[in-house]
């Protein structure tokens, strides 16, 4: 372009001298040179069309690139808080499932959860032919306990003997409330004679239980009825012999157990 | 004026009231409606009207509890038409109330605030006495 310009300017300062306008070269080259002029101007429109097409398609394609990055994101903040909110209601449920099927106050299975499972344990008793046994544990005189020491004292002793519990049964065993003061051992895999060991090595724990009221040590005693499921009684029928046995325990002076008959 | 919102919650619904003369828009409950569209097309588009010939400034009370996902969606959608009529200068304002035994409600109001410049407070509703 260096050249070209130095080129024209020559032709133009030529084309300056009054003298050479005779020459018959002249009109010619005058017409060659406004021609190139033209030509250039039109050279010069085309590229600043072009150019202002291709910034235009460059706008756009930033544009809808700063579109898409603002909807990506938009999409990653509607599934984060949906998440979250997903995640809530599935706590909200797992906290409803669990206060529907334990009792707020031990923590233990409730009678909800109780009669599932024996219904489980019965069921797979009939198919498996494995043994099942049920302990229904009552404290003894609880009531008197809650008149001279309080309701709070007699609360605490129900919790207290319910971790210990936990603690002596084993890891298939389920231990829950039945009512007041009322437990229900659910025993898997237990015949009555390892139901009774087991329930003689938790008297002996539970006799050693100790509950701080004022300046006093409470202790307590418990009485126990034992049941082995029979595979032609339903699961209730094996929980009234316990709750038979219980109460001839309780008649024959309470702090023992009795076997079903 | 556009006319005013009023519908009754229901158990997956949020109960929804408009207050064009006094520029107040409030929201309560739990939302997993069925027709999301339908239901919050109609506050859209009440926002939206308000937003173009409003007499005052925009305030919105929201109890919400519970949002499925389309409802979160429509609360974006909502939040951004606020956020670009307070980039335009106008007075637009929110108000998020929740339970205080649902702590994990406010971390939920924080996130939707996350890119809104108005005013957006998030408070515990008053326990109850």
């Amino acid at each position: 372009m260096a050249d070209d310009s130095d080129l024209l300017g020559h032709v133009e300062a030529l084309l300056a001298i009054d003298e050479y306008r005779d020459h018959p070269l002249y009109p010619v080259l005058e017409q060659l040179y406004r021609h190139h002029q033209g030509q250039q101007k039109r050279l010069e429109r085309l590229l600043s069309i072009a150019d202002g097409y291709q910034q235009f398609s460059r706008d756009e394609m930033l544009e809808t690139q700063q579109q898409y990055a603002r909807q990506l994101q938009r999409e990653r903040k509607l599934s984060r808080i949906s998440d979250r909110y997903q995640e809530l209601m599935r706590d909200n449920n797992r906290e409803l499932h669990t206060a529907s099927t334990h009792d707020p106050l031990t923590g233990l299975a409730n009678r909800r959860m109780l009669a599932d499972r024996l219904k489980l344990a019965g069921q797979r008793s009939r198919r498996e032919g494995l043994a099942f046994s049920v302990a229904m544990l009552d404290v003894d005189h609880f009531k008197h306990i809650n008149d001279r020491h309080g309701h709070e004292v007699g609360d605490r002793i129900l919790v207290e003997m319910a971790s210990l519990m936990g603690q002596t049964l084993r890891a298939g065993d389920l231990c829950g409330r039945w009512g007041g003061e009322e437990f229900l051992l659910l025993l898997n895999d237990c015949t009555l004679d390892q139901a009774q060991a087991l329930v003689e090595r938790l008297f002996s724990r539970l006799r050693q239980l100790r509950v701080t009221a004022g300046d006093t040590q409470v202790t307590v005693t418990v009485s126990a009825g034992i049941a082995q499921f029979r595979p032609t009684e339903n699961e209730q029928d094996t929980v009234n012999r316990a709750d038979r046995a219980l109460l001839a325990a309780k008649r024959g002076g309470r702090d023992r157990y009795r076997l079903a008959e | 004026m556009h006319s005013d919102l009023n519908i009754a919650g229901t158990q997956s619904t949020p109960a929804i009231q408009s207050d064009w003369s006094a520029g107040r828009l409030a929201m309560q409950g739990d939302s997993y409606p069925e027709n999301s569209y339908e239901l919050f097309g109609q506050v859209i588009d009440w926002v939206d009207a308000y937003l173009a010939d409003g007499p005052a400034p925009l305030r919105l009370d929201l109890t919400l509890v519970y949002l499925n996902t389309s409802s979160v969606k429509a609360m974006m959608d909502i939040f951004d038409l606020l956020e670009d009529a307070h980039e335009r200068g106008q007075d637009v304002a929110v108000d998020w109330r929740y339970d205080p035994r649902n702590e994990r409600i406010a971390e939920l109001a924080e996130e939707f605030r996350e890119d809104c410049s108005f005013p957006f407070v998030i408070a515990p509703t008053q326990a109850p006495t």
